[in-house]
């Protein structure tokens, strides 16, 4: 297969979503591809926290501006996919009080409202912090919702004649006399190659950028700094907690759905695509959420996953990853390697996504020389849900809209409250079989049961309604088992590093279930653990091996 | 008060053990947390389904496949039995039980939850109806307001594993008062299955659809006390064989099974508690003294004879294990022989053909059951461990788990007794 366009933008995380939406508000031609399902990449393996900026207000004040100055733009244009928790920095017994006033005055110059509030008032609002804490300040962060956020970016696009390509790899960089005319995608689920030709490719693949620039036959240095972030079983916080500290190993904690996850830690790795989650990472995080809140361990851990930070670097990064900068970079690689037609843009933060994305098409204009200014931050980008236009996310939507009749119906994930009717509605609307899909549209699986019950429901109800058993072909079968087998092995992979105590009751449960009862080990499928999971499957949380 | 025996988990293990001795006219008192995984599985009792364990082909003949089997698994509990020992205890059992049929020298080989074949021992009746070998036509009704039974994923996996089985799907509406309830639980269903009028409906609604097919399968929620008539009245309107498919949890089939054992263990004589946990148990000179259960107020120690510990492994209590990459025995602090890293616990796959390492940890015994040291030298000679709660016992490793339960509380009966 054939296509053609005039931009072709790799990579569908927040930036690669952002670039799409705003080329293509400007008036240009594009096609987004995209290897796994839209934040499939470390847009979906994130933290999820909409920065104020205060994390940088002392030891990176331009990236603490930037984040102010996005979170004030974002709150404007995607307000359903922000949830308003509000953030608040602590001081806790032992921590540097220093660092305090310098935090403060930093908030201040950046233009972050920073307040001090009251040790009560800070305990009133969240009664499980430390009472122990010696100072408490209040600043803007939130939580995003990023599979939100990147549809609503691509869908917006559509409306501007944009596509998108999921389940499309990019393999090939096609070049002509010096000049990038194009690339080649390979679709992961039937193999199929489709030559995409375009005027100007820019890569938007974040620690991914490097491989996607030596296709193109550009030398690019991006370090993979991974994180791992650990969910636990109950929302304890309704507030982005931080801690008034050099940004530090698993200092943040942030709710988000029925739970709270802690995060992160930041180690340098080798391969984007293989890391391990180490167990003194798991520990370290547990250790640091009871300084925040002394009850921590007293919660279940349900799941560890981690991302890798894209960064870029001129030179040969330190191992100490967080001297690097997360400011992002932009590169032109006809200035930089003689390569036209060409741009990267990769680095930064998911709270800068769409000042990144209006950056790189500035830079798109002036190579293609013409004048056409961005509109994004003044775009207020459209709430699938009416009644909601305007608002933020709030978990009470969920149940609202239930409650009004929308897609209610038989309750099929009781944790995360996903219905009977959203599944058929979204199975309606895609064509893969992939149940990991159910999870980032819906949340499926997510909350304390970790898909326990609801995933063999979901994929009953799948089965059922893309009428599988009426082809009546072993192979769509087959096929179809398999994608439930990735499903519970990649859900394997999350829960595998956190499990003791009544996890581990929950998860041998599980297994009764999934060997007892269904017999999916004696089905004809390979059995994970082995094989390479399908693309779909990839557990956009859970990523990776445990380390031994 | 004195008992002669107390036990200690109400699960397969701890019930079967108390019928059998209250039966042999022992003054027993169970003492239990909770009723274990009964309730939750198929109700069957599974005794060797695969051997290899690894294998996707069912075992047709447990008794002759038993040596083989003790070949592939050295440690496996099977080994303190012996072949003549599991086959008593199935007879014992089915003397405990009533409507249950098999043997140890023939598998039932019924339909899972996801039409895979599920190779059991013994089965009750309305289960065991289902058997695939017998052929023929099949049709596997469902509700749509039950969310936990998907009947076209069964009949298609049934049909495209050629098993010699034809089966068609029908999903329905649950006839009133359940209709329009989204979220109905195979309990309720089963209670509803007791009205005459709720099975007149379904049976008008599904006649046109029996006429082709020589079996129906419904989810397994055909009555609770009155099973036996529910099912031999629809047997009677339909003109066919009517058999039950498990459904998840909660199990009613687990359900009548825990009831029929309860009853039994109570009119012979048995005190049954549930809702009291047993915190910790004495040791001395070789001996347990005694045990102390939880009560509102204070703990109160419990004294007998002989104690039986049967409070299953991870998932039913009786082993504990913490983040520091502890585990213990929850009651005595038997000695655990487990790896303190906790990533050795477990396989990178979920389905590991070879099961989780965590799952073989568990209370080493001799020959009599009773607990050993690492020397194995007996801790205690008046205690002994039944159930899940053995070493090695892998309930995933050949589909062990009922028969570890069952033939360890007939083994333990026989040395009280
Ligand atoms: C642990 C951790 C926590 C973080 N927490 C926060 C936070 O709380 N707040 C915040 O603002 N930022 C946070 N960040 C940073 C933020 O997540 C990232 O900077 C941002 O998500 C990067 O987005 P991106 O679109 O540039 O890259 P990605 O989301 O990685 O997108 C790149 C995409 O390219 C695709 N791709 C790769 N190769 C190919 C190919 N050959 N063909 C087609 N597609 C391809 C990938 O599948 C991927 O989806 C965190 C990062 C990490 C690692
Ligand atoms: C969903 C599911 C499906 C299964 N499917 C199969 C299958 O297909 N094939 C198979 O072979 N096996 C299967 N099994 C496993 C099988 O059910 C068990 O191996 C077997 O029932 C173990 O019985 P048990 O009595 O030893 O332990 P349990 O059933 O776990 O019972 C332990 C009991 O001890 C009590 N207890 C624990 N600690 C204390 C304490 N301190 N004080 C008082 N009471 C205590 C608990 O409350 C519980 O009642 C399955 C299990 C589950 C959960």
């Amino acid at each position: 297969m054939k296509k053609s366009t005039e931009i072709l933008i790799i990579g569908g995380g927040a930036t690669g979503c952002g670039v799409l939406f705003d080329l293509a508000q400007r008036g240009f031609k594009c096609i987004l591809v995209e290897r796994g399902a839209l934040s499939m990449g470390t847009s979906g393996r994130f933290h999820g926290l909409l920065h104020s900026g205060g994390r940088y207000a002392v030891n990176d004040f331009d990236a603490a501006v930037e984040c102010i100055e996005e979170n004030n733009i974002l709150r404007k244009v995607i307000p359903h996919c922000i949830e308003d928790t509000g953030g608040l920095f602590v001081s806790v017994p032992g921590d540097p009080l220093d660092f305090t006033d310098k935090f403060y005055f930093g908030c201040k110059q950046a233009g972050i409202p920073v307040e001090e509030i009251a040790i009560a008032e800070a305990l009133r609002r969240e009664p499980l912090l430390n009472p122990g804490i010696t100072r408490a300040f209040t600043v803007p962060d939130g939580s995003v919702e990023t599979w939100e956020a990147c549809r609503t970016l691509t869908e917006s696009a559509a409306e501007f004649g944009a596509e998108t390509l999921v389940y499309h790899e990019i393999v090939d960089i096609l070049k002509s006399q010096g000049k990038v005319t194009g690339a080649v995608a390979k679709n992961t689920v039937t193999g199929e190659t489709v030559t995409i030709e375009a005027d100007m490719v820019v890569s938007a693949a974040g620690a991914w950028g490097g491989q996607i620039a030596h296709m193109a036959g550009c030398e690019v240095t991006v370090y993979a700094g991974k994180g791992t972030m650990i969910a636990m079983n109950y929302r304890m916080v309704n507030t982005v907690v931080n801690r008034c500290i050099h940004p530090h190993d698993g200092d943040i904690i942030v709710p988000i759905g029925s739970v709270a996850v802690i995060g992160t830690t930041s180690v340098k790795v080798s391969d984007p695509d293989n890391y391990a989650i180490e167990d003194w990472e798991i520990k370290l995080m547990l250790d640091e959420g009871e300084k925040l809140i002394p009850t921590f361990k007293k919660f279940r851990a349900l799941r560890a996953w981690a991302g890798v930070r894209p960064l870029y670097q001129d030179k040969s990064a330190g191992s100490d990853l967080r001297d690097v900068t997360r400011k992002y970079t932009l590169l032109d690689h006809n200035s930089r390697d003689g390569v036209d037609g060409f741009v990267t843009i990769t680095g930064g933060k998911w709270t800068t996504y769409r000042l990144m994305a209006e950056h790189t098409a500035d830079l798109v204009c002036k190579k293609l020389n013409v004048t056409r200014p961005g509109k994004t931050a003044t775009t207020v980008l459209k709430n699938p849900h009416k009644d909601f236009a305007g608002q933020y996310f709030t978990l009470g939507q969920r149940l609202e809209k239930l409650e009004k009749g929308e897609l209610s119906g038989q309750l099929i994930c009781e944790c995360e409250i996903v219905t009977r009717p959203q599944i058929e509605h979204h199975l309606a609307h895609n064509d893969w079989n992939i149940i990991n899909d159910l999870r980032r549209d819906l949340r499926l699986g997510m909350g304390p049961c970790q898909g326990g019950f609801c995933t063999y429901r979901a994929a009953g109800i799948m089965h059922q309604h893309k009428q599988l058993s009426a082809t009546q072909t072993n192979k769509a079968l087959v096929d179809f088992l398999q994608a439930l087998v990735d499903f519970l092995q990649e859900r394997w992979k999350g829960m595998s590093t956190v499990l003791w105590g009544q996890h581990l009751r929950q998860m041998q449960l599980d297994e009764g279930i999934y060997v007892g009862l269904l017999g999916l080990d004696k089905l004809p499928t390979e059995l994970s653990g082995t094989n390479q999971p399908r693309l779909g499957e990839i557990e956009t949380e859970g990523y990776y091996e445990i380390g031994h | 008060m004195n008992y002669d025996t107390v036990i200690i988990g109400a699960g397969l293990a701890g019930l079967t053990t108390a019928c059998h001795l209250a039966q042999a006219k022992q003054k027993v008192a169970l003492m239990s947390t909770g009723i274990g995984s009964l309730v939750l599985a198929s109700g069957c009792i599974d005794v060797l389904g695969f051997q290899p364990a690894a294998s996707q082909q069912p075992v047709i003949n447990p008794a002759k496949q038993l040596g083989a089997f003790l070949t592939e698994q050295p440690e496996h509990p099977y080994h303190h039995l012996g072949q003549a020992k599991i086959e008593a205890s199935l007879g014992a059992f089915l003397e405990l039980v009533e409507g249950y049929e098999g043997s140890f020298d023939k598998n039932w080989l019924l339909p899972s939850t996801a039409g895979a074949v599920h190779p059991t021992c013994l089965a009750p009746k309305a289960l065991a109806q289902g058997e695939l070998s017998q052929g023929g036509s099949m049709l596997i009704v469902g509700f749509k307001e039950l969310r936990d039974f998907y009947p076209s994923l069964i009949s298609h996996n049934l049909n495209a594993q050629n098993l010699g089985v034809q089966s068609e799907a029908i999903t329905i509406d649950a006839p009133p008062p359940l209709r329009e309830r989204m979220n109905i639980t195979p309990i309720e269903l089963a209670h509803a299955f007791e009205q005459a009028e709720f099975r007149q409906q379904i049976v008008t609604e599904i006649r046109d659809k029996v006429k082709n097919c020589n079996r129906v399968g419904f989810p397994a929620v055909l009555g609770l006390q009155q099973h036996a008539t529910v099912l031999a009245d629809l047997e009677r309107q339909l003109g066919r064989t009517v058999f039950e498919i498990s459904t998840l949890p909660p199990s009613v089939p687990g359900r009548r099974l825990f009831e029929q054992l309860r009853h039994y263990f109570l009119q012979h004589g048995g005190r049954l508690t549930i809702g009291s946990k047993v915190v910790d148990g004495t040791i001395e000179s070789g001996r347990v003294s005694q045990i102390r259960i939880e009560t509102a107020s204070r703990l109160q120690a419990i004294k007998a004879q002989n104690y039986i510990l049967a409070t299953g492994s991870i998932f039913g209590g009786g082993l504990q294990t913490d983040n520091e990459g502890r585990v213990w025995e929850a009651v005595f602090n038997l000695p655990i022989e487990h790896e303190t890293n906790r990533h050795a616990w477990f396989d990178k796959g979920f389905l590991a053909p070879q099961g989780q390492p965590v799952a073989r940890y568990g209370v080493q015994v001799n020959d009599r059951f009773n607990p050993v040291n690492s020397q194995t030298e007996p801790l205690a000679t008046n205690l002994h461990a039944v159930g899940g709660l053995l070493a090695n016992s892998v309930w995933t490793q050949g589909r062990t788990g009922d028969g570890v339960a069952v033939a360890t509380a007939w083994r333990v009966r026989e040395l009280l007794g």
